[in-house]
């Protein structure tokens, strides 16, 4: 079964890496030096933050973005361009073939985000600026996000169509990344009995400023990745949860593409 | 409907027993019935055809099979194992309708990919593929990627991905279809060639001339319903229908039916004595195309007189 998943996730990297997917990343290195370039020139002596801060944050929407365009296309390709007739048949369960497509995607993203991250290191040493770890930290946050918004992705895509998956997983994204506010919000409105019911929707949101924590206070310190940053143990930690998120978001999708027929 | 009895003989490999599938359609969820209670079954070593016109429900119950779709009642089994199962799939190699493979692989790509799905180990899914794709002549086109393949090497590198697990049944979903009489032909010599191999054909067409000269036995579905199911020998009637002459009079070609109760050798040598040539002389007996017809009329008054 190992055997069979790991094929079907070599084939989506095959196809992410043939369908010029990976040339994203030159928009991404050209953008990256041109604004580092300019903004650099309006902040005196704080180049390096400046490339720092527009390099992860390039990095973080950059990512999510191909989470989500990439994403809800895995499941609705194979059916629409009808590969999924020559697949079905074979001598797999449809499981095997939801989770091949999350590993080939996450190992594309893995890739992407690995290529970025190294860019972003080798404009901070032309700079003359100082790669801290802290940079390394951030950067595998910023995997784990993706992760749970690829399996966000294929969940939707699971059961819906391209165009609102995207927009479902979008809109939950946007959702994930304002929950502290969100949740302070539903405390002060006025709402009666509805709060509850809002309370507990928020807790099926997947928390995603676990993985965006620069300029946050965790344990009542702040927290920057130009100073005092979080440690690892934090990035096991918000590994955990971002594993148990995907693995539940995958079951769910494991469980609708199970009994789609395929007309 | 079951099987015609003389095929009584022979281990069952495909066994279908009251297939049904309805979908709802639309904004009101209007039911439509694919199949309807189609039951029949395949033996060893035959090739089976699976006749009916366009929108008869052939695919839907070869889906079914596959465990594409999900019967809405009945059940089907190869070899003695429930369908969908991955003992099932591990004796079956398929090829869908019009077939689409991932068009950024090569051939060779592909029947890697299917290999590793299907548990072969590197050394017996390399050597495999190298034999199915020289097989299918596919040798020299083998590391081209796929959306560079025409219609016809589509269709044989579908062939050669479905065999590629050395399949005891093989299921082909219209393997004829846009093809040109020389890849027709080819196709049909590759399903003889597998059957020599002991193993057992299902394929449906609506080519009813693919079917007679292949088919050991056929199945005849329309509106959802199997309406007849059988050897070639028992189903058409061996009864002369009429028999055709053709003559030459005066440079002109004259064209005469003689019905199956006129004296053929009297007719002739009335004609011959008039000074008419003869050209040809065929007996008519009933044809595939002619049960066909003769069956989907009849079941068409047959589902009008029910509803």
């Amino acid at each position: 079964m190992i055997g069979r998943i790991i094929a079907l996730g070599r084939n989506t990297f095959r196809e992410a890496v043939r369908d010029r997917i990976l040339y994203s990343l030159l928009f991404f290195a050209i953008a990256l030096i041109l604004s580092a370039l300019v903004l650099g020139q309006l902040s005196v002596h704080e180049e390096g933050r400046v490339t720092r801060d527009l390099g992860l944050g390039g990095i973080s929407l950059f990512g999510v973005l191909i989470a989500i365009f990439v994403g809800v296309n895995l499941v609705y390709k194979e059916i629409d361009k009808k590969t999924v007739f020559a697949l079905v048949p074979k001598p797999i369960r449809r499981f095997e073939l939801i989770l091949g497509k999350f590993l080939g995607m996450s190992v594309t993203l893995a890739v992407q985000i690995v290529i970025m991250g190294g860019f972003l290191a080798l404009v901070l040493v032309i700079q003359g600026a100082e790669v801290e770890p802290a940079i390394l930290r951030a950067i595998v946050l910023i995997f784990l996000e993706v992760m749970v918004v690829t399996s966000i992705a294929i969940l939707f895509s699971s059961f819906s169509s391209p165009f609102l998956s995207g927009a479902f997983t979008l809109g939950l994204f946007i959702i994930g990344r304002s929950l502290p506010e969100l949740r302070e919000l539903v405390e002060k409105l006025d709402i009666g009995g509805a709060r509850e019911l809002v309370r507990a929707g928020l807790h099926l949101v997947p928390d995603l400023r676990l993985f965006f924590v620069s300029g946050s206070m965790i344990d009542g310190r702040y927290v920057s990745v130009h100073g005092d940053f979080i440690a690892w143990s934090y990035v096991g930690a918000a590994g955990l949860y971002a594993l148990g998120y995907a693995a539940v978001s995958l079951c769910l999708a494991s469980l609708f593409f199970s009994r789609r027929d395929f007309v | 409907m079951t099987a015609a009895p003389e095929s009584a003989a022979g281990e069952v490999v495909v066994r279908a027993a009251g297939l049904q599938k309805s979908f709802r359609l639309g904004l009101f969820k209007k039911r439509i019935d694919a199949v309807r209670d189609v039951s029949f079954e395949v033996r060893r070593g035959e090739i089976f055809g699976f006749l009916g016109p366009n929108g008869a429900g052939k695919t839907t119950t070869i889906k079914m099979l596959m465990g594409l779709i999900f019967p809405s009642a009945g059940r089907a089994e190869i070899l003695g194992r429930a369908v969908p199962s991955l003992e099932s799939k591990r004796q079956v190699g398929f090829l869908p309708e019009s077939p689409y493979f991932y068009d950024y692989l090569t051939g060779a790509e592909l029947l890697e990919l299917m290999g590793q799905l299907c548990g072969l180990d590197r050394a017996t899914r390399r050597r495999r593929a190298g034999e199915l794709l020289e097989r299918v002549g596919l040798g020299a086109g083998k590391d081209r990627p796929l959306r560079k393949y025409s219609k016809g090497m589509l269709q044989r590198v579908g062939l050669a991905q479905a065999l590629i697990n050395d399949p005891r049944l093989v299921v082909l979903d219209e393997p004829m279809s846009g093809l040109d009489p020389i890849g027709r032909k080819e196709i049909r010599d590759l399903i003889g060639q597998l059957r020599d191999e002991g193993r057992t054909v299902l394929f449906s067409t609506h080519i009813l001339g693919d079917a007679e000269l292949l088919c050991d036995r056929v199945a005849i579905i329309a509106q959802g319903r199997l309406l007849d199911c059988g050897s070639l020998d028992s189903l058409l009637s061996p009864r002369l229908l009429h028999t055709e002459v053709i003559y030459e009079v005066a440079g002109q070609k004259q064209i005469v039916q003689l019905g199956p109760e006129v004296d053929v050798d009297a007719a002739l040598g009335e004609a011959l004595r008039e000074g008419k040539h003869l050209v040809s002389l065929t007996p008519r007996r009933e044809s595939l195309e002619d049960l066909f017809v003769r069956e989907v009329a009849a079941g068409a008054a047959r589902v009008e007189r029910a509803s």
